[in-house]
């Protein structure tokens, strides 16, 4: 017994929508492309609108849990990290909200010191192989507290002058023809509109530019990180010391333990959480892969993987507690207020990166972010960063939009690798100040004028290296 | 005002069904299961990724009030079926059956001192400490196995109205803007989202003393020692006391709850309250939000400064949904009012009865509240039903009868009406009250004889506790 799928549609009449703001630049969704766009816009000058669907900043570092900034140095522990993301690192140190390997530790192959980081919690983002050497070397990657972040983003976009709306679903662009120039969007106060000369999609699935009518990719092959989602849980009253000790004394006995549980449905893996006083907190990045590539916009199987994904929470922690020793008082402290979705709609730009753009190390005359290369082996190693051009954020066939976010325009191949944080952060930041440039002079966009926007980047402490 | 012109467009539907419940919250889980167990195809929709709205992503994980002053429990049904299957998993806390109703001053004291929840008017009471955590997972499995439809992660936003009938619901998600239709549509969005579309009236004015005038950001904070923190309360009352002070003075929360939860010793919940204007608003719900967080973080540093006990602690978790106590009240059939918080003769239609117990005196004068079908029917339309606080009552029935355990029982009435309209092929309006009854006692509703006089009269000891209780 279950409601009837339906193939028919319904005529809703045209109607006249409250618009409650009028702005420069709307910003919709308050995750990391978000938070980066909002802030550099309105430190820009523009009036700036940033509407967002929970009742908190953040996106996946915070709602979903996925609290952590990875790969903020090279291979060599070269620092790679500019801008917002050092801003807002800095902020949250100061208040005990962020870990992360000490300065004199990162590049280092010391086997002693490398394990002490691989087994130090979440190793796996702390430490990667240098595929010169073939040892494995210490990064700069950051765990934040995603508490604190909340609230540290809230005082950051309201510093620097930020309308924001929070608890706000922006669902479609207000267009006419070609040029977006506002969204509407559903909240308590029911459904309204905002009006802005640029409009900025960080929805991180390309909510806004599917309304636009703009070109996008969403092909990804399925063995991508990028085509799974995530439900990650925090488990709490863990006995680490006696969880460790059992795993130093009976590694085969806990490895079948795993193997068991992974047939019984649960997650076989975690982490040790890694902040002040969280020495008794397990974190669990749960994957559940995507029957269908499109599944993370589509509702339907959304529910399924959120439902099934809680079960399997559930199948582990109930295992763990009764079989494996440090677990026998735990609890599930929280599940992600957010689901992880890690790759969405990807919009056809200007300019699409691709994995070719390896080969060739250029340094794109609009380049706004160079990022650490490190999760692709011999090509990280011998090109150890990449430039982004500004064109990856300006959709080919809509006017009045950029693209901040995972969204950006890219191959799979690339996306899977700086679809993250930081790099969401300074694509933001490049789309916020650009907007703001673009709504000041009345131009579009795509017109803006590169050498302008970097060196309006350089003087936010964006870091260029190798830029003209 | 200035308006934009949104152009006529054509909506995919994507599901055609019975029933429809909009919000997954205590009403929409009673709606939605109580439907689909009598065998309407149903459509669950709910805007975050998890059901059970604030009893779960609220944080509000109490469920209060389900015994009256006698003892008996009053709400059953789905309420109860809850709490056994989080204690088949040892995820929940209570009083132990046989002290319910307890006048008994050493157990009233043990309970009162475990929870502020478990004693009202000199009396043990039945209410219920449950798990966030596995509550969601539990409430995925309850409508799972009714046969609901749900649909998380999707904002029901507007009813489809034909003329005064409305015939089914929009709602946004991922997969962009679609509509449900269906025979009939229950409003349990807590704040009856779907009302003003529909063209139904409502109220609400809150008066700002009243509990319910209050949003809350609930947060836990973990890493308690809590024996030390108890310790020092204990043995130093002026110094806890001042320090309460003070931490009010700079802008936090004094006040704490311990969790009671198995293996949760170490936990410790924060409950408050933040005046507003009004808890339907999208600036004042951001404003709430902003400085709940603010006064969160001060809270969290002072305890950790300044309370022995809170050295190491951490927040866990600030709650994924704001805490809304009230806002749009329909104006339904029947309205309950001041006076029906003073009369003791139940409606022919009452569906659910509720233990009244936190009004002092006035509750051992009226410890039973009834409530009666046509609170949960709209005046001017049809075909739709509210299951949640958006009941139609006037702010004091209000302030006291919108928790947890009352809205799953409008919502277990509100499905099953719905149900057996449509098997009769009638009007939710015209459903057979005494079918709608005989199948509600059915699902373990206790109900009233509603045909007998009543002729009460308070004949227990007199009250001893002075202090009004509020709720939270």
């Amino acid at each position: 017994m279950s409601a009837k799928t339906s193939v028919k549609t319904i005529t809703e009449p045209a109607r006249q929508i409250k618009v409650c703001r009028e702005a420069d630049v709307v910003v919709v969704g308050g995750g990391p492309g978000g938070i980066g766009s909002a802030i550099a816009a309105a430190r820009s000058g523009a009036k700036t609108v940033l509407i967002e669907r929970y009742g908190h900043l953040g996106g996946m570092a915070s709602g979903g849990l996925v609290n952590i900034i990875p790969n903020l140095s090279d291979i060599s522990g070269k620092q790679r990290i500019y801008g917002l993301t050092l801003e807002l690192l800095n902020r949250l140190d100061k208040r005990g909200g962020a870990s992360y390997p000490e300065k004199k530790d990162r590049g280092t192959a010391d086997r002693k010191v490398v394990d002490y980081y691989l087994d130090a919690n979440l190793g796996w983002f702390y430490v990667r192989q240098d595929y010169n050497t073939g040892k494995e070397r210490v990064l700069y990657s950051a765990v934040v507290d995603p508490e604190i972040l909340k609230d540290e983003l809230n005082n950051m976009v309201l510093e620097a002058g930020v309308d924001l709306l929070l608890h706000s679903w922006g669902t479609r662009p207000i267009m006419e023809g070609n040029t977006a120039g506002g969204v509407f969007f559903e909240s308590k106060s029911g459904r309204q509109a905002l009006l802005g000369k640029v409009i900025i999609d960080a929805t991180g699935d390309g909510d806004i530019f599917v309304g636009a009518g703009a070109e996008y990719d969403n092909e990804c092959d399925n063995k991508r990180r990028t085509a799974w989602l995530a439900l990650v849980f925090w488990m709490a009253n863990v006995n680490i010391r006696k969880l460790d000790k059992f795993k130093a004394e009976q590694p085969e006995k806990f490895k079948e333990l795993m193997q068991e549980l992974a047939k019984l449905d649960g997650y076989p893996y975690f982490f040790k959480g890694i902040l002040k006083n969280q020495e008794n907190v397990i974190w669990y990045h749960c994957m559940q892969p995507q029957p269908q590539r499109t599944d993370a916009m589509d509702v339907e199987q959304l529910t399924k993987i959120d439902i099934r994904a809680r079960k399997r929470a559930l199948i582990t922690y109930e295992f763990m507690k009764k079989h494996v020793p440090g677990f026998e008082k735990c609890f599930i402290m929280l599940t992600a207020p957010q689901l992880g979705t890690q790759g969405g709609r990807r919009i056809t730009g200007e300019y699409t990166i691709s994995e070719k753009d390896f080969e060739t190390d250029e340094v794109f005359e609009d380049t706004i972010a160079v990022l650490a290369n490190n999760d692709y082996h011999e090509i990280s190693a011998k090109h150890p960063t990449l430039c982004i051009p500004y064109r990856c954020l300006v959709p080919k066939s809509v006017d009045g939009l950029l693209v901040a976010g995972r969204a950006f325009s890219s191959a799979d191949t690339i996306n899977e690798s700086f679809n993250i944080i930081p790099h969401c952060i300074a694509y933001g930041q490049a789309a916020g100040t650009a907007a703001a440039m673009a709504a000041k002079a009345g131009i579009q966009p795509r017109k803006v004028d590169y050498k302008a926007l970097q060196e309006n980047l350089l003087k936010q402490g964006v870091g260029l290296p190798g830029v003209k | 005002m200035k308006t934009i012109k949104e152009s006529a467009r054509e909506t995919k539907v994507c599901r055609e069904a019975d029933v429809v419940v909009v919000g997954g919250g205590p009403g929409g889980i009673g709606a939605a299961v109580s439907a689909a167990r009598n065998g309407a195809d149903t459509v669950l929709i709910e805007r975050y990724g998890h059901l059970g709205g604030m009893g779960t992503g609220g944080l509000v994980t109490i469920i209060p009030l389900l015994t009256d002053i006698f003892g008996k429990q009053q709400i059953v049904g789905i309420t109860q079926e809850w709490i056994d299957r989080l204690d088949a998993r040892e995820a929940v806390d209570y009083p132990k059956k046989e002290h319910w109703g307890s006048l008994d001053k050493e157990l009233v004291r043990y309970y009162f001192e475990r929870s502020f929840f478990y004693t009202r008017l000199d009396r043990v009471i039945y209410a219920a400490i449950i798990d966030a955590e596995i509550s969601k997972v539990i409430l995925n499995d309850m409508v799972e196995e009714a046969g609901v439809k749900t649909y998380l992660h999707s904002w029901g936003t507007e009813p489809i109205m034909g003329g005064s009938e409305c015939k089914g619901v929009i709602f946004e998600s991922k997969s962009g803007r679609q509509a449900v239709l269906g025979k009939v549509v229950i409003d349990a969005t807590g704040d009856g989202d779907l009302l003003p579309y529909a063209g139904i009236e409502f109220k609400d004015n809150i008066p700002p003393n009243f509990r319910i005038a209050n949003l809350a950001l609930c947060f836990w904070v973990d890493g308690v020692d809590i024996e030390k923190a108890d310790d020092f309360r204990k043995n130093n009352p002026e110094k806890f006391g001042e320090l309460a002070r003070k931490c009010v003075e700079v802008g936090g929360f004094p006040g704490y709850f311990r969790s009671l939860l198995k293996n949760q010793e170490s936990i410790v919940w924060c409950h408050n309250r933040y005046p507003n204007k009004s808890q339907i608003d999208v600036e004042e719900l951001t404003r709430v939000e902003f400085e709940g967080r603010k006064k969160m973080m001060i809270t969290y540093d002072f305890w950790k400064k300044n309370l022995p006990g809170f050295e190491k602690s951490f927040i866990v978790l600030s709650c994924p949904q704001l805490g809304t106590r009230s806002s749009r009240r329909m104006i339904g059939e029947y309205k309950l009012t001041q006076k029906d918080l003073a009369d003791n003769q139940p409606f022919e239609d009452t569906i659910a009865i509720f233990p009244d117990l936190d009004r002092g005196q006035e509750s051992l004068d009226h410890p039973l509240m009834y409530i009666p079908y046509r609170s949960l029917l709209p005046k001017n339309v049809d075909n739709l039903l509210v299951a949640c606080r958006a009941f139609s009552s006037d702010e004091h029935v209000q302030e006291w009868f919108n928790l947890i355990p009352h809205c799953i029982a409008f919502g277990e009435a509100a499905g099953a009406a719905s149900a057996l309209a449509l098997q009769a092929g009638v009007s939710p309006k015209k459903v057979d009250i005494k079918a709608l009854q005989k199948q509600l006692a059915k699902q373990g509703v206790p109900l009233p004889d509603v045909t007998k006089k009543v002729d009460y009269k308070y004949d227990g000891p007199p009250l001893v506790s002075t202090s009004m209780f509020s709720l939270d």
